[in-house]
């Protein structure tokens, strides 16, 4: 049992590595092992096998998750997107609650705010991901079609294109003042 | 335009210079033991091995596989050493912790 539960962590643990490397990873830790149980004892030759496992988890998953550059350009850009939904909401909430602007439905209030916000947040994840911003742009392109395709909503056509192109437009905008301001 | 990242982290220059220690004897166990012996901290293989990996990645060490050994269950052990632009990358480190150390008083030992 506890032969096969060692297995199975070292299993896990050699995945976490690039093919190259689970061979020769999984020998030093045999060796090493092997030669604690013959200084010292088996029991503590197996208490260190166990505790280099564990500490080995967390650096190698993490090069593992830093290794794969899209994974984490996706990861950027869901981040962006769940923050402009915040704000979105933050502010339709904001325009639907003041007396003056009536129903927020519709209202291109909301879109002349939403701009410059997604301009900067494009910019943000820009700073972190190199395309992050684009594949956010993307990301709400696809989405806005999707709703504009199964709405039965009665919308204005002015509301339709700008909804349409407000978001992806601003997010391009904020990737490209962020290459602009690397190169000068 | 950006300039080439030939700057070492805290952990991937103590592994240079344990490569750099062990010469043909490199390889992710003996690199463990060294940093452990020669500085106490108990550092684990996972990290060892993701810090040569990255270095590998960056260029500044290379590996060629050894014999399979019966200890190691039949697995080959994986050699490390150290390029020209590991030596640079190095070398460059060094010079920057030695220009920010000069003249600091208070760091002598008690």
């Amino acid at each position: 049992m506890r032969g096969r539960t060692l297995q199975a962590l070292t299993w896990i643990l050699s995945r976490l590595v690039p093919e190259s490397e689970r061979e020769p990873l999984v020998g030093d830790l045999m060796e090493e092992y092997a030669l604690r149980a013959n200084v010292a004892s088996p029991a503590a030759a197996l208490k260190w096998y166990l505790q280099q496992i564990c500490a080995s988890v967390p650096p190698l998953l993490w090069a593992r998750l830093t290794r794969a550059a899209w994974i984490s350009t996706l990861g950027v850009a869901l981040l962006a997107y769940i923050a402009v939904g915040v704000v979105e909401f933050a502010v339709n909430r904001a325009i639907s609650i003041s007396p003056a602007s009536g129903a927020y439905t519709f209202n291109p209030l909301a879109l002349v705010i939403m701009f410059p916000i997604v301009v900067l947040i494009g910019y943000c994840a820009e700073r972190f991901r190199r395309r992050a911003a684009i594949v956010l742009g993307a990301m709400m392109l696809l989405v806005v079609t999707l709703m504009m395709s199964l709405t039965t909503e009665n919308m204005p056509a002015w509301f339709r294109v700008a909804y349409f192109f407000v978001g992806p437009v601003a997010a391009i905008l904020g990737s490209t003042l962020r290459s602009k301001h690397i190169s000068r | 335009m950006r300039k080439r990242d030939d700057s070492l982290g805290a952990l991937e220059h103590i592994v240079m210079l344990a490569v750099m220690r062990l010469g043909s004897q490199a390889y992710g166990m003996t690199v463990r033991r060294e940093i452990e012996s020669a500085t106490g901290r108990d550092v684990s293989i996972g990290a060892v091995y993701a810090t040569l990996v990255r270095l590998e990645s960056k260029g500044f060490v290379k590996s060629y596989a050894g014999e399979p050994t019966a200890e190691r269950g039949g697995r080959a052990k994986r050699y490390f050493s150290m390029t020209a632009d590991g030596k640079g990358a190095l070398r460059n480190t060094h010079e920057i912790i030695l220009k920010m150390g000069a003249g600091l008083k208070g760091l002598g030992s008690n």
